[in-house]
């Protein structure tokens, strides 16, 4: 059971990097949507 | 499009995180543990599929890029693009599981190898290129310099797959299609290849939500630009 930490930390950065794309692209998405609602109900006032 | 993109997605999505939930059953109790470098080698079943994917996301960055400066198709840009970026997201993987996997078995997190050398300097031409697309103020000739400059950069692809087979290295040689001496266990290559396999729907997964997100970018551009008018 040598090394468990080293191949625990490989495995904590592969989860977390994907994790952290995930939720960034996400947030983007909903960031992104936001904003075209706006506009157009702002369209929609016009 | 969009319906098709998010049944896509639904779909790829609850493959991929079966498969995912599989593959760690097949690396963490499955698969046997390698002799010499103990349990530390079962990185192995996420750094080897993150470098393969990497390369076909930047295999799909280049044949966009030549169709888009071909056909100038914008969408063709927009998934050379996303395809970068995953790609990028990979490498990141594969440099950063490579050190940790080095540490315990080379007694140091990094060497000026070939094969370490031209994968850092494959992830530093694909921040260039993300830089390029962000801070071009003109989004066409952007797209332009970004396809001319993907094409180009491209070339270290090669250069980083066949540097274990032409220079003296100290990173491991293929295991697949490696030659005499080489080759894994069959146990070994049904968790590298299962593992493979998963990685490569992550990838179609992450291309699709990516694309979704382009596509409401553009949808905005073209609101703002109907307002302004």
């Amino acid at each position: 059971m040598a090394n468990l930490g080293f191949l625990f930390a490989g495995f904590v950065v592969v989860w977390v990097l994907l994790a952290g794309y995930m939720f960034s692209l996400s947030v983007r998405q909903k960031k992104l949507s936001r904003e075209v609602e706006r506009l157009k109900q702002q369209q929609s006032k016009k | 499009m969009d319906k098709t993109l998010s049944r896509w997605s639904l779909l790829l999505g609850t493959v991929t995180a079966i498969m995912m939930v599989w593959n760690l059953y097949n690396i963490f109790i499955f698969v046997p543990t390698e002799k010499s470098m103990g349990i530390v080698q079962r990185i192995f079943y996420f750094h080897v599929p993150s470098a393969w994917v990497a390369f076909l996301a930047f295999t799909l960055t280049f044949v966009y890029s030549i169709l888009y400066l071909w056909k100038k198709n914008p969408w063709h840009d927009r998934l050379a693009l996303c395809a970068a970026e995953i790609g990028l997201l990979f490498t990141t993987i594969v440099l950063l599981t490579g050190p940790i996997w080095a540490r315990p078995v080379w007694n140091t997190w990094w060497s000026w190898d070939p094969r370490l050398t031209t994968t850092l300097i494959l992830w530093f031409i694909y921040v260039a290129y993300m830089m390029l697309r962000n801070y071009t103020a003109d989004e066409q000739r952007g797209a332009r310099f970004a396809a001319v400059f993907a094409i180009v950069g491209f070339l270290d692809v090669p250069i980083v797959y066949f540097s274990i087979r032409w220079w003296r290295t100290i990173h491991p040689k293929p295991v697949i299609m490696g030659g005499e001496g080489s080759g894994l266990h069959p146990d070994m290559r049904y968790t590298l290849m299962f593992s493979a396999a998963t990685f490569l729907l992550l990838m179609g997964f992450l291309l699709i939500q990516r694309l979704r997100l382009e596509k409401a970018r553009v949808e905005l551009n073209n609101l703002k630009c109907e307002l302004a008018y």
